[in-house]
Formats: C-alpha cells, structure tokens, sequence
C-alpha cells in the first residue's frame, strides 16, 4: 500500500525534506532489523527530532489510517523494526539527547535514540553506569531496549531494562502524549511503565525515558573456568547458584564458539575444552574475593579442567572481548544460523543441555552455543547452509523441537530478544487462549485502531482477535435462573 | 438471566465453596459490614465466586490478611468479600532456581519460614510483614526498608495467575527469572488493588539470605546533615541493604537515643565485607557530622512492630532522596506532630499521625501534594478511618492522559465494575 500524496506532503511539510526518506534506495536500509528473515520496507521512514512531531506523526497517519513501526538503532534480532503492512517508519536516529542528568537522585532522563553505552560513557568518570548492558550496546538504542525489555550479561546481578526504567513518555496509538512514572518512590495509579517496557511498539513510540543508574562497584573480578562437557559446566553453574551467590554475570561457551572466537580474536580460551564459563564478580573488594574464591572452589570441584582469574584490566577485557564478539566469530564456522533465546529454569540446564546434543545429532547440525548460563537463557546458534537446500528447514524445524523442550522443562520463549515477527507464533505454547486475549485486549487500550507495529509480538491466533471470548468457570447448577 | 434474589445467591455460593465456608455478612471491612463472605479453597472456586458475582451484579472485595483495607477510596459497596486465607500453599518451590510458587493467601511469614533451611528470602519487609499476605502485598504494592537494594514487588513477582472480572482465570508472565515473552501482566496487576483481577497465584524471585549482617544508627544534629550522610553513601561504593531515615519521633518511639533525625543503615554480604564496609560507612558519617553506634538485629523487628504498630492516619510520601528535608519540613509545616521515617536511598517515606481531623489533613495533603508534585511525587492515604477519607483524595492527582488510558483499561477489563469498585485513582 503507497501513501497519499497528501500523507507524504505533510510528512515533508512537517520535517523538512532532510525527516523525510522516500526513495527505494534509502528505504531498503530499513526493511529490516538485525533478523533479516523478515524483510519488507516501509513507504516512507521519518526521523524525528521532538515529541511534538512523533506526535504529529502519529496523528496523522492515524487520520490517514497507515501503520507505524518504530525503530531504533535496527539492532533487534526478532524483525521487530520491519514493516509487513508498509507505512511510515519513524526512526529515532536524530532524537539522541541526555535531556537531564540527576546523579544526586541516581537517574538520567534520555531520548529513545541515545545509543545505550553513551549513557554510560557520560557518567563514568564520575563514578556511574547504566546497568543494562545488551552485547549491542555499542551500536544499540536505550528506546529499542525499552521497547524489548533487553537483557545482557549483567542482568543475572542487576535485572533486566524494565528494573532500570522510572518513567517513560510516550506518544500511544492513539495520538496522545502520555507521561508516566519518574524520578520519585511512589506514584499512585496503575503502573504502566512497567507494563509499557516491551511493549516493542505496539503501544506507541517511547519518547522519553528516566532510567535508574548504578554507582560503579568497588571492584571487578572476571574468572575463568573450563570444563570437559557442557554439562558439567551447567551443572557447575546450578552449583554456584545454589551456593547463594549471584555472580554479576555467568555466561557460558561450548567448544563449537570457542574454536570460532579463539580463531577469530586469538587464543582467548583453552583449547581443548568442551565448555568455558565466564564468570564476573563485583560489589565491595571482600566481597568479590571472598566470592570468587569459593566461586573457584565449586568449579573445580566440579571438574574443571582449568580455572583462572584474570589478574588485571587488560586480561578482563581479553576474556570478555571473546565472550562479546562471539556472534560475530560464528561467521568463520557458518554461513547462515537460527538464533534461540528460549530459557529454562536454571536448575534444568544440564537436562536442557543434553537434550540439545540429542537434537542436534539427530538433525545432523552444528549447534555454537554461547549463552546466559546464569538465568538459564540459551542461545544456541543452529548452524545451516542456506545453499544447501532443505537445509534452512532441518535447522528451523531443530529449533522448533528445542523450544518445546525448554517449554516442556517450565521455560519460557524469550529470555530477552522479544517476540517480534519471530516469536510471536510461538506463544500459545506457553499462554492459554485467556491469557492470549487478555494482552490483545491490553494492546487495544493503547492502540485502538491496530496500527502500531502490526503484526508483532501477538500472533495471528482467534484469541487475539475481535469478539473472542475465552471459556469461563462452570457455575453450580441452581446459580441460574 | 443472572440469579437475582438473595436465596438463590447464597444457593450459589454455597455451592462453590460448601455452606460453611460462606457468611452471611462477615466482618465488617472499611467500616461496611458486607453483605456476603466467602472463603474458596482452590483458585477455581474462588474464579466461579467472581464468576457469580460478576452475573449477579456484585462488587467484589478480595481481602488477604486485612492490614491495608483502609487504603483507596472508602468502598461504596462491598457485595461479597472474596477472602484468600485458606489459599495458603506453598505450590511449588525451586531453591536451586531460587523461584516460589504461592497462593495469594500465603503470608509473608510463612513463605520465610518454608525458605529459611535453604538460607533464602524473598526480600519484602512492609509493616507487618510477616503477617501480611502475598497477594495482599502485591496488590497494595507495600514495601519496607529492604526495597533500598532488591526493589519492590514489581522487581520480583515472576508471574501471576489471577481471576478476571467475569471469572475467567488468567496467567500473565513466566515461571522463569528472565522471560520477556508477551507483555508484562505482572507489573500491571502490582499496586492495582485488585481493581483488574483477583490475584490467586503467584510466582516470585527469591535471594540468598545474607551470610553475616551489620546494622548501624548514625544519628545526627539536623535533618540536613542526615540528608548529607545520605548523598555521601549513595555517591559511593557501599552497598546498604537498608537506609532508613528515623527522626525522633520514631527514634523514641523504638526505644533509641532520639537526635533531630538518624539514620540506620545495614549491610549484609559475607562477613569480610561486612567488616571492611564497617569502616566506609562510619567514616562517611563521622564526614558528616554524626557519630555512629552498632545495633543489634532485632533493631528490624523492633522498628517493623513501632511502623506496624501505629495506630492512626498513615501517609506514604514519594519523593527523592536529595529532598529529604524540604519534605520532613514539609511535613512537620502542616502536620506538625506526624512522625517520619522511611527508605531515605530511595526518597520513599512514611509520615504517622496520631491526631488529625479531616480538614486539617485536606490542607496539608494539598500543600504537601504541591511540595513532591514538584519532582512528580505522590502522597498516598495508606490509612485512615472511612470518615476522613471520605473527605478526600487518598490518591493524589494522577495527570490526565495518564489517567484517561487507566480508566480505558478498568472499562476494557472490569466493564460492570465488579472488582472494587469506586475504590482505585480517579474512582476507578
């Protein structure tokens, strides 16, 4: 579906022609996110600078009845930032500012577009951080985090976005600039911050955010531990859990994304071992001594083959620098993969773990896994050779037996991607017809007419649907007359 | 067509729940004597009593412990009220995935007791804790001095199964610590009193129980050294678990040497840290003009049983930690005998007061609402007696567009005003 004339005429008029992409060429960078699987290019991308004109925006492709899908920086691994229905793509690239920083009560207020590791470098120096920190976090937006509740490393100790966020201002589906939460301890009223973090643009476009910061930790200690098999790795991880310590970070590497780290960024990790877990302490020096040495303990007596702790800066970085740059080390083993983010309870990882082997034998495909050991979210890539064909749907169709596997074992879809395109077929696994109806419905709060990032994060199931009508408890005979 | 008389009702619920289990009238709840109680044993009775009184035109009033029911607007009706004390279970507990499962009525007591062999807690301490029960807490969004480091209900409720307004049994959110699959239904059902379901199940994230814990009471000549005391922690690498601000009404109140206003901080991890954050902290304060003494830790239950203990009219004050004494002078300006004390990390405090009457607390909620409405804060009526809160707004201003997408969702999920009605922000 094209746009109006008159649709694209206002659209210019409102944001100059420099707010304006029309052109095929400068739309195809935006048909898709980081899932580029689901490619469809909107009819026009905007680029904002103010609320004001998200709002004006928004109004008038309301009026005009045309979808509208947000984007931030196309990072999202769900085909989140793609548009099935055309429309207008409202990126938030130009809407980067700090609007306030207030160390004194620990928060920041930020536009959506303000990339999130800027926020970090802008306080770092005086002793703060932004806790949440996506292995994107060099390229990705503090919106697009919003919008996906994202995760990271880190979240084990610190939680995940929605931990991090006091109050949000958002332009809502239906045209309306709503402010909710901040900087103070109580707000009366429901609360819709927390129910509008991952809402992936299906209640309108986050245009402010107060988000929590941290103070820096008196110190950091990163360990290293490397095991014959994953499942001893795993079961060193529900180890060190059980022992009442939550690491800042408990992040896992099988021996398929050691090779390709190893050979891409240089010997980082042993060679030879089945597993390495990567573990990082922080809080007061005592305490992360104290920690890490009976971290140490647990590991090796689990069997660890090694177990090292990087002994200053540089090392630290070493180690994570494999850890962040596995996604991009893949390339060297694959030239396609699926990637899962399903999680299971924690103490279900060397089950979960074993059953994956299983199915990756069974399907004869190469399965890198490096993951959040710590929460139980997995993120196995599942190799593929999309030249080879059938080859895409042996690895989708392995991907889709793992998930039921870790639904079966009490887990759940996402851990912190989101649901996107991707996903979204993918929850009535886990959510009855009722609970599926209950979030169409809150979705319709906010956006009355549907055109907020369509055909995202719900599925196209008769629960999410008008005029469904879930079954309801049987009343006792006699209670009707 | 819906039962409409009375006999065929209380055949209704009888039937759901067996005839001992239901009153006729009850105890009296905000100073209303319903007309129907009832106790359901599992969540599908208690889904089929709202299911009736959804039917048959009546407001619901679920009650857990019955700490808070003075919280919200004075209840115009109360039709049937829904108890959760015998949905008590403990359903499911996974110590190695530090995760609980719980029916609303648990109380907060006993889920500690199930916890502490395995050295876990769910760190929720609001007055009264250990009585209070879980659905209750997560309804009424109550928290205590330990929301400083692990947050409220909203940072830890996983999942929630929950009854809504026309019984239909509804689950949002995962069993799981991390899970971002569909839209956080949790976070909408904390601190909603019930006005969008009835909280029936619920799944929680626990932490390990502190190794070893010290607790300290730093006190102090002026409120503003305290204030000062207090930016010095938080701009520094300490990590209290607690930060309480006492002035010295609650000070004498708990038995303490009273000061113009004091601090008590705790701080629990392993005993080396302890021992090593002892130092920072008593520098910190001696920086700011304090002098600092070791307490015990029944300190907690001391200063739990003074806050729940307080028989009166309680304001829940949102603020920030930097206006800690505009807001206690601000307090002490209109009301001038409350007594104050709170999460001073967080600017989340409490003001007690013993003797008001309703038109001196209609100025002074206004005045104070205009003080914290300054960094968007809230004053909240947590508790006073129906006659006063009659005469006001227990809430507080909620700003209009925000206000207008919380009355669109009441009508979106409680369309014949069945679960509290009248009693949330806005009348809702």
């Amino acid at each position: 579906m094209a746009l109006s004339a008159s649709v694209v005429a206002a659209l210019q008029r409102l944001l100059g022609p420099a707010g304006v992409v029309l052109t095929p060429e400068g739309r195809l960078t935006y048909e898709s996110d980081m899932l580029t699987l689901y490619k469809a290019a909107p009819d026009a991308v905007v680029l904002p600078t103010s609320t004001d004109e998200v709002q004006a925006i928004v109004r008038l492709c309301r009026e005009a009845h045309v979808p509208v899908v947000p984007r931030g920086s196309g990072t999202g691994l769900i085909g989140g930032a793609t548009a099935p229905h055309g429309g207008v793509m409202v990126a938030m690239t130009r809407m980067t500012q700090i609007l306030e920083l207030d160390l004194a009560n620990r928060c920041a207020t930020v536009q959506p577009g303000l990339i999130n590791l800027w926020l970090t470098n802008a306080v770092r120096e005086r002793g703060w951080f932004f806790a949440p920190d996506p292995s994107s976090q060099m390229v990705s937006s503090i919106g697009g985090n919003v919008a996906t509740n994202a995760g990271g490393p880190h979240c084990l100790k610190y939680g995940i976005t929605t931990n991090h966020v006091l109050g949000l201002e958002m332009v809502t589906g239906t045209g309306d600039v709503v402010r909710v939460g901040g900087k103070a301890a109580e707000r009366a009223g429901y609360d819709l911050t927390g129910v509008m973090v991952g809402n992936e643009g299906t209640f309108g476009l986050v245009t402010a955010i107060t988000v929590r910061l941290l103070h820096l930790p008196e110190a950091v200690k990163t360990a290293l531990a490397s095991f014959a098999s994953l499942v001893e790795a795993s079961e060193a991880v529900s180890a060190i859990i059980a022992a009442g310590i939550i690491p800042a970070a408990l992040e896992m590497l099988d021996d398929a994304m050691i090779g390709a780290v190893n050979a891409a960024v240089g010997k980082v990790y042993p060679d030879g071992a089945g597993a390495v877990l990567l573990i990082e302490l922080d809080g007061p020096r005592a305490e992360v001594e104290a920690q890490a040495e009976r971290v140490a303990a647990i590991c090796r007596e689990r069997q660890a083959l090694v177990v090292t702790v990087a002994r200053d800066e540089a090392e630290r970085a070493l180690l994570w620098k494999g850890r962040k740059e596995a996604a991009g080390a893949v390339g060297r083993i694959t030239a396609a993969y699926l990637l899962q983010d399903a999680v299971v309870p924690r103490s279900r990882l060397p089950q979960i773990m074993r059953e994956m082997v299983a199915i990756s034998k069974r399907h004869n495909l190469l399965f890198a896994n490096v993951f959040h050991a710590g929460d139980g979210n997995l993120h196995p890539l599942i190799c593929y050779d999309d030249r080879k064909p059938g080859e895409l749907e042996r690895a989708q169709q392995a991907n889709e037996e793992l998930l039921h596997a870790c639904i079966a074992l009490g887990g759940t879809v996402s851990g912190e991607h989101g649901i996107g395109m991707d996903k979204a077929k993918n929850l009535p696994l886990q959510y009855a017809e009722a609970d599926l109806n209950f979030m169409f419905r809150l979705r319709r709060v906010f956006d009355p007419d549907g055109l907020m990032n369509p055909a995202k994060l719900l599925p196209s199931h008769p629960a999410c649907g008008e005029g469904f009508r879930p079954s309801r408890p049987t009343l006792p005979a006699g209670t009707w007359v | 067509m819906a039962v409409t008389t009375g006999a065929a009702l209380a055949d209704g619920l009888r039937a759901i729940v067996g005839a001992e289990h239901v009153r006729e009238g009850g105890s009296p709840v905000d100073g209303v004597v319903p007309r129907w109680s009832a106790a359901p044993a599992s969540i599908e009775q208690a889904a089929a009593l709202v299911a009736l009184a959804h039917d048959a035109g009546l407001a619901v009033f679920p009650r857990g412990s019955g700490s808070t029911l003075e919280l919200g607007h004075a209840a115009a009706r109360v039709d049937l009220v829904l108890e959760t004390r015998r949905l008590d279970a403990v359903l499911e507990y996974n110590p190695d995935d530090l995760t609980v499962t719980v029916q609303a009525g648990c109380t907060a007591g006993a889920l500690a007791t199930r916890l502490a062999p395995r050295r876990q807690m769910l760190p929720l301490d609001p007055p009264g804790w250990s009585a209070r029960s879980l659905g209750g807490i997560a309804a009424t969004q109550a928290s205590g001095p330990l929301r400083l480091r692990y947050g409220t209900m909203r940072d830890l409720l996983l999942g929630v199964r929950f009854a809504q307004a026309d019984g239909v049994l509804t689950w949002g959110g995962a069993k799981v610590v991390k899970s971002v699959s569909g839209y956080d239904v949790p976070k909408l059902m904390v601190g909603a009193l019930g006005t969008l379901g009835v909280l029936l199940e619920l799944t929680l994230r626990l932490h390990p129980a502190p190794d070893y814990e010290s607790t300290w009471l730093a006190s102090f000549r002026t409120p503003a050294h305290a204030q000062e005391c207090v930016a010095a922690l938080l701009d520094s690498t300490v990590q209290p678990n607690r930060l309480e601000l006492l002035d010295s009404r609650v000070l004498a109140v708990c038995n303490l040497p009273v000061s113009a206003a004091a601090l008590v901080i705790s701080i629990g991890t392993v005993e080396p840290a302890v021992r090593a954050e002892e130092g920072l902290v008593k520098a910190i304060v001696q920086r700011a003009h304090g002098t600092t003494e070791t307490m015990g830790a029944s300190f907690w239950r001391t200063y739990d049983r003074a806050l729940a203990g307080f028989d009166g009219v309680t304001l829940r004050i949102g603020t920030v930690p930097a206006r800690l004494v505009e807001t206690l002078g601000a307090v002490q300006a209109v009301l001038p005998g409350a007594a104050m004390a709170g999460a001073a990390g967080l600017g989340a405090l409490r003001a007690l007061i013993t003797h008001a009457d309703a038109a001196t607390l209609l100025e002074a909620l206004e005045r104070l609402r205009a003080t914290v409405g300054e960094v968007d804060g809230a004053v909240i009526v947590e508790r006073a007696p129906r006659a006063v809160r009659e005469r006001l707004d227990p809430w507080g201003p909620v700003p209009a567009a925000a206000l207008t997408v919380m009355r669109t969702m009441k009508t979106e999920f409680d369309p014949r005003g069945v679960l509290n009605p009248g009693r949330f922000v806005g009348g809702l």
